[in-house]
């Protein structure tokens, strides 16, 4: 199966290709599913681009998409889901939602902004067969996940009988083997563990009340892991004191405590808070972005705040019961997992006349225009916990748009309009940035080299979008895109429905673990080890994942 | 005589607690569960070996392509189908699902009054719960609201009391709040300290507690049958607890709504001060997978109807009694045991019946369409969730397959 893409301007950082400064126009050919050099053979089907903008289908490295917790909140806010009905033209009906969509609302929506791969960022080991399940129902995106470590009784025990790295190393790969995870998320290192000790508070360097382990060594001890394993993309850490005014400089702590060692910040924005002025909570943007700028080991997403209503899901639940108080409507779920997790979900409203919201909403945007490399920061609301990804094309414009972005910015909260230095900021990001944002970026941080990008040999994952001088009406609504070469979308309606695949990693690690892991889920978790694995034929309904076999190997 | 195989670590899938560690014995066709194993799993399990049966149309013998055309042209005639049952494997549930969309249909469980009452409380104003694992090595006080449940999850204390738990060893306390713990649960519990307090109103004595334990002392000198003595010293315990966890069933218990509703203020206030959750019990039938899978697909739990490519919610209009009255076919699923459907005849209703059901259900009514179907964990692979809607469990097949699967039977029912 061949097909052309004829007269398009490609936009294709990764190789270097901007099209569209060039103004140059030229042909994208497709053979069973993959990019490959032009020929001047007969292809299948063509399609006249007319000189629309084509890109590599949208990456989105740190979006909720799947597990129990977002089933929680679908439990939590039936409002959600009957406020956003099925779509016309839905031809499955079964899609629905906005904060937590359904599977196939998630799938269809995503489809028509041009993405076409999604990461879970925060999968529970407990709840891993339940997550695969969930996103094998996904349709039109490929898909993978993160596994939450670091506060798992297994790893603070290990921690707290001082084992060695290569120990540690042994169980970090046996739990992403068995989770069909392909990276591994720190979520509150060590603080979601304590505080089902009754701990209400974590710090970077306070000792856990059983284990006296601390959130830094569970840091640095993770970081070692996945490095020495080989994993492609660095530890994904949501840090200590998420939201907690003051907490940056717990963020700039944990940069210091990577000592060069490659970290991602996920959702930096929760985590970018100081606390001057009268109302004690003022943004640290500069500041962190500062370091992020000087530090080359740091990646970060920012984790925008969108106005509106919205359920915030997490694995952290100390945050999260903290912040309970804060739930509109009132009401809230939390869960301790498994001597391995937990959740919480707390519905929310971003309001514009808020001074916390206004000012959280202009600490992320600060974020997005002060860290200088755009390969080192990504688009992310954490989706649902800043607001929906439904809401990127509007985001993409307040990036894109320094007029349209005062003028918004003007409506809010005066007082916190007087916290942000905003209005100051003259940076527009260019499409080549945003195309690197939202797609180049995240492939290389994910170490996914057929993807991301147009050169031959890529996955023919491709987004086609009309120019138009309202970036946000121009990503809402994708001209066309492609799975795998098959044509998902046209004219930003779903016209076809693809089977994604899951990506996962596989390092090499000390298979000895193996006898240690069956006593432990024997005698404490109380289900058998080989029950807790996920085999490949439980993915993707058989089909199996996609694996990223890790160079580096158990040293 | 075919050689006698014994398998190991055997999943379970039907009562909900998940056990994983049976021990069985399969002799060609039959099957034998050995220790440990409950009561009811071992009934569940054994098979005979006798040749299964084959399809019926309006009680005749058919063959299975015949009985999927006529499934087929019952639904495709249908106004108003309701699946119930529901007793099915996460690929039957999918397949169920995918059956309503294509034919319009309610969905629910015939389980489910439990979950709705515990979602009474869930989604008001949402809860603190906790997880077996958690409730295994952490919980030093369990309260365990009416009667003793393992009569129903044989292993529940087993599973939840081992012998050396990694935290709660400095002693733990069961109270029953209710009915009396059977010789079973005080078996399972002799490591435990056994504390019962009868009452015949348990959600006037929780109500009681819960104030206490906010330390406000309620008018009166007894609650729910019990004394305020009593009650004002299991709120000093519950307060001084490490991690305190409320455990009730819901489907047992005429208000368990109620009871849901106060064990989650209970466990609210609780966490204020030190920690702990609720622990609904449940899960029968894979009821908590196919809700979840629900949840993902359709964006409701069960109770959902499906019509025109749009889903619609509501927990009274589409439960199973309910539906009944509109509806003209049922699709009665039950492939974990032989659950007959409701007295149809009782309930007037007069509509076609299609079953996709476990070899040796009685019906009281013969079905229109009967689709035998092979049990998940036994006659063929699958996936069930635990009750606490977490933790999901493979099951192996223990045998060859003749039956189809729920997944099976409702695929050639769509194709016609």
């Amino acid at each position: 199966m061949r097909l052309r893409l004829k007269g398009g301007r490609v936009l294709d950082p990764a190789n270097g290709e901007n099209g569209v400064a060039a103004g140059a126009m030229r042909d994208i050919e497709i053979e069973d599913g993959r990019i490959v050099a032009p020929t001047g053979l007969k292809a299948d089907a063509e399609y006249d681009l007319g000189g629309d903008v084509v890109m590599a289908g949208g990456i989105d490295l740190h979006s909720h998409i799947a597990g129990g917790k977002m089933n929680l909140a679908r439990l939590l806010m039936q409002e959600d889901r009957r406020a956003f009905p099925e779509m016309p033209g839905n031809f499955c009906g079964c899609g629905g939602g906005r904060a937590v969509p359904t599977a196939h609302a998630t799938g269809c929506r995503y489809a028509e902004l041009g993405y076409t791969t999604v990461f879970e960022p925060a999968m529970l080991g407990a709840n891993a067969r339940g997550a695969h399940l969930e996103m094998a129902d996904i349709p039109n995106l490929d898909t993978g996940a993160y596994l939450v470590l670091g506060n798992d009784d297994y790893f603070q025990r290990l921690l707290a009988a001082g084992a060695g790295q290569e120990q540690v190393n042994a169980y970090v790969g046996w739990m992403i083997e068995a989770t069909q995870a392909f990276a591994i998320k720190i979520v509150n290192p060590g603080g979601i563990n304590a505080f089902k000790f009754n701990a209400r508070k974590m710090d970077l360097d306070e000792a856990n009340p059983h284990y006296g382990v601390s959130p830094r060594k569970v840091l640095t001890t993770l970081i070692r892991a996945v490095t020495e394993l080989g994993l492609p993309h660095p530890i994904h850490l949501h840090g200590c004191n998420l939201g907690v005014p003051g907490n940056d400089e717990t963020t700039l702590a944990t940069i210091l405590a990577t000592e060069g060692r490659r970290l991602h910040l996920t959702h930096l924005q929760f985590h970018s808070y100081g606390t001057e002025g009268d109302k004690r909570f003022s943004s640290s943007a500069a500041r962190i972005a500062e370091m992020v700028n000087a530090n080359p080991n740091i990646s970060v997403d920012v984790g925008q705040v969108m106005f509106g209503q919205t359920v915030t899901a997490s694995a952290d639940y100390m945050s999260q019961y903290r912040n309970r108080g804060l739930a509109s409507p009132k009401k809230s779920i939390g869960m301790d997992i498994e001597l391995d997790a937990a959740c919480g979900v707390v519905p929310f409203e971003y309001k514009d006349k808020s001074f916390v919201n206004a000012l959280q909403w202009a600490i992320g945007l600060e974020l997005f225009l002060l860290v200088e490399d755009p390969w080192r920061i990504f688009l992310t609301t954490d989706h649902p916990n800043g607001g929906s990804f439904t809401t990127y094309p509007h985001l993409i414009r307040l990036l894109m748009d320094r007029d349209f972005r005062n003028a918004q910015l003007a409506t809010l909260n005066k007082a916190a309009q007087a916290h942000t230095l905003l209005a100051q900021i003259t940076r527009e990001y260019t499409l080549e940035e945003i195309a690197i944002l939202t797609r180049a970026g995240p492939a290389r941080i994910l170490g996914l080299k057929d993807k991301g990008h147009l050169g031959p040999g890529a996955v023919a994952d491709i987004a086609v979008h009309a120019e138009d001088a309202d970036r946000e009406a121009m990503f809402s609504a994708a001209r066309l895109v492609f799975k795998g070469g098959r044509l998902i979308v046209k004219d930003g309606v779903v016209v076809e429905l693809a089977q994604g695949t899951t990506h996962v990693a596989r390092p090499d690690f000390d298979r000895s673990v193996d006898t240690d892991m069956q006593r432990w889920f024997d005698e404490a978790v109380g289900l058998k080890a080989q029950h807790f694995r996920v085999s490949d034929g439980e993915l993707r309904n058989g089909a199996g994942p996609t694996i990223l076999k890790c160079e580096g190997g158990a040293s | 005589m075919a050689e006698v195989q014994t398998i190991e670590n055997v999943a379970c899938g039907f009562c909900g607690l998940g056990c994983d560690d049976l021990a069985v014995e399969v002799e060609g066709r039959a099957i034998r569960a050995r220790a440990p194993v409950c009561p009811e799993a071992a009934r569940l399990l054994r098979r005979i070996d006798v040749p299964d049966p084959v399809a019926r149309v309006a009680g005749e013998e058919a063959g299975p392509t015949d009985a999927a055309r006529v499934a087929h042209q019952i639904l495709a005639a249908a106004r108003s189908p309701l699946i119930g049952g529901f007793g099915a494997d996460m690929a039957g549930a999918g397949a169920l699902v995918d059956l309503a969309i294509r034919f319009g249909g309610v969905l629910d469980h015939y389980a489910s009054d439990g979950l709705f009452r515990n979602y009474a409380a869930a989604q008001r104003t949402g809860w603190l719960s906790t997880t077996l694992a958690e409730v295994r090595n952490r919980c030093d006080v369990l309260l365990v609201v009416g009667d003793d449940p393992a009569a129903t999850w044989g292993r529940l204390f087993e599973r939840l009391f081992p012998a050396t738990p990694l935290f709660a060893d400095q002693g733990r306390t069961v109270v029953f709040l209710g009915g009396a713990p059977g010789e079973k649960a005080s078996a399972q519990l002799a490591g435990a300290s056994i504390v019962h307090h009868a009452s015949a109103d348990p959600v006037a004595a929780l109500e009681a507690l819960g104030s206490l334990v906010a330390g406000r002392r309620p008018p009166g000198e007894s609650f729910g049958g019990i004394g305020a003595e009593a009650l004002a010293a299991l709120a000093e315990k519950l307060r001084n607890a490490h991690y305190a966890v409320v455990t009730w069933n819901a489907a047992e218990l005429d208000d368990g709504d109620l009871v849901a509703e106060r064990a989650t203020a209970l466990v609210d206030t609780l966490n204020l001060s030190t920690r702990g959750g609720v622990f609904p019990l449940g899960g029968r039938d894979n009821i908590i997978g196919a809700n979840q899978l629900l949840l993902w697909r359709l964006g409701y739990p069960f109770r959902t109807a499906v019509r025109g490519q749009a889903s619609a919610h509501d927990g009274a209009l589409f439960a199973t009694q309910a539906a009944l009255a509109d509806a003209d076919v049922l699709v009665w699923v039950s492939a974990f045991r032989p659950e007959p459907p409701p007295d149809l005849a009782a309930m007037n209703f007069t509509g076609k019946l299609i079953a996709l059901a476990h070899p040796e259900t009685v019906f009281d009514t013969e079905p229109d369409v009967l689709i035998p179907v092979g049990t998940p964990g036994v006659d063929h692979a699958g996936t069930v969730f635990r009750m606490d809607s977490i933790v999901s469990l493979p099951l192996g097949a223990l045998r060859v397959a003749t039956l189809p699967s729920v997944a099976e039977a409702v695929r050639r029912i769509a194709e016609g």
